[in-house]
């Protein structure tokens, strides 16, 4: 008993012994204490990632705080069904990744990759829409800071302030679904090139944690900007 | 002992694995949670509002990070990392806001209403100055 588990940390130290795993690090003991560590830095960027969007979460609290019957006029500008459709969207391209990961541990490549191009593809079909909705701001002028002249909404004060925390918050999170897309191309890119078993999914995983998180930033950003 | 090693050799999210089973019943929820909050925003329901619609944002949330980030079977140092950064989140919102309603009324931006501040019986410097024009 001792021997074999010997034998399979002794693994890691050398790519030579059979049982290692060619992508466990020299300076690891073993493929979990690697995998430990993979994911704990991963879980600390995704704090300062909640970090980055809370201070624009906190202009937005104080700016509603002040304006709030603005706030709620001008909300009602924005298109509920396509913030909605967006949110629908998001919600299944996390789960699609979340189950990509399950079939990628379950040593099942091809339904992973086929789940991965659903994904990408509700990132292209999220980012369509939301240009959709951008194109129809532009038309109005319901514009961010000084570009701001859209007549329906005359008469409130700091109208401006409300398109610009939307055009700030929703662009930094578009910012994230297209850096999202690139990171789960190049997951999904080796993914069809089978470098992904049940022994190491490590990237898929922590491609996937940041896919969530965009799908968590939208989940407050949706009621907080379309339902007020 | 190959099954001891297997086992030692998994990290413990394994030991936790769950079907595809559980995947869909988040997302079903996360979806049924999805048209509560669209239903609920619609209505007037005053101040109750926006506590509704955080409170559905918040199970939302917490769904997708215990779920579908496995943060529910993950190592705990990630769980204190990630609590950690909420209670930040919290800190930053206790100590702007913790100012913003202690405020003076003199101290208020132009143009913002009276009522937005805790005393909104005092006198409102809002009403007692003339409108500038320089806010927006």
């Amino acid at each position: 008993m001792s021997s074999s588990d010997a034998s399979a940390h002794a693994g890691g130290h050398g790519s030579d012994e059979h049982g290692g795993n060619p992508h466990l690090a020299h300076h690891f003991d073993s493929m979990a204490t690697q995998n430990h560590a993979s994911r704990l830095g991963m879980w600390l960027f995704l704090g300062t990632e909640v970090l980055l969007f809370a201070g624009l979460f906190l202009g937005y609290s104080v700016y509603r705080h002040f304006y709030h019957d603005t706030f709620r006029a001008a909300s009602h500008h924005l298109s509920l069904t396509l913030g909605t459709v967006n949110t629908i969207v998001l919600i299944t391209s996390s789960f699609t990744v979340a189950m990509a990961l399950y079939a990628v541990k379950k040593g099942n490549s091809k339904a992973a990759a086929g789940l991965l191009v659903f994904t990408i593809l509700s990132a292209v079909a999220f980012l369509c829409i939301k240009g959709v909705e951008y194109h129809e701001k532009f038309q109005e002028g319901a514009l961010p800071g000084k570009w701001f002249h859209f007549h329906e909404m005359q008469g409130f004060p700091a109208a401006n302030m409300f398109y610009t925390v939307y055009f700030l918050t929703t662009g930094l999170h578009a910012f994230h679904v297209i850096v999202g897309m690139a990171v789960l191309i190049w997951v999904l890119r080796r993914t069809i090139r089978g470098d992904f078993d049940k022994n190491y999914y490590i990237p898929v995983e922590l491609g996937g944690l940041y896919w969530h998180l965009v799908d968590l930033v939208w989940i407050f950003l949706f009621p907080l900007l379309y339902l007020i | 002992m190959a099954d001891h090693k297997e086992k030692h050799q998994g990290t413990n999210e394994e030991a936790h694995e769950h079907g595809p089973g559980r995947y869909v019943v988040i997302w079903m929820a996360l979806l049924v949670f999805t048209v509560t909050t669209v239903v609920t925003g619609h209505m007037d329901l005053g101040a109750a509002n926006l506590p509704l619609a955080m409170a559905i944002a918040t199970i939302k949330a917490t769904l997708v990070v215990l779920f579908f980030m496995h943060l529910w079977d993950a190592e705990g140092i990630n769980r204190l990392v990630f609590v950690v950064a909420l209670v930040f989140v919290m800190v930053l919102l206790l100590g702007v806001f913790g100012d913003l309603l202690t405020r003076m009324p003199e101290a208020l931006p132009t143009g913002a209403p009276a009522h937005t501040l805790e005393g909104g019986d005092m006198p409102s410097a809002h009403e007692a100055r003339p409108h500038e024009p320089h806010g927006e």
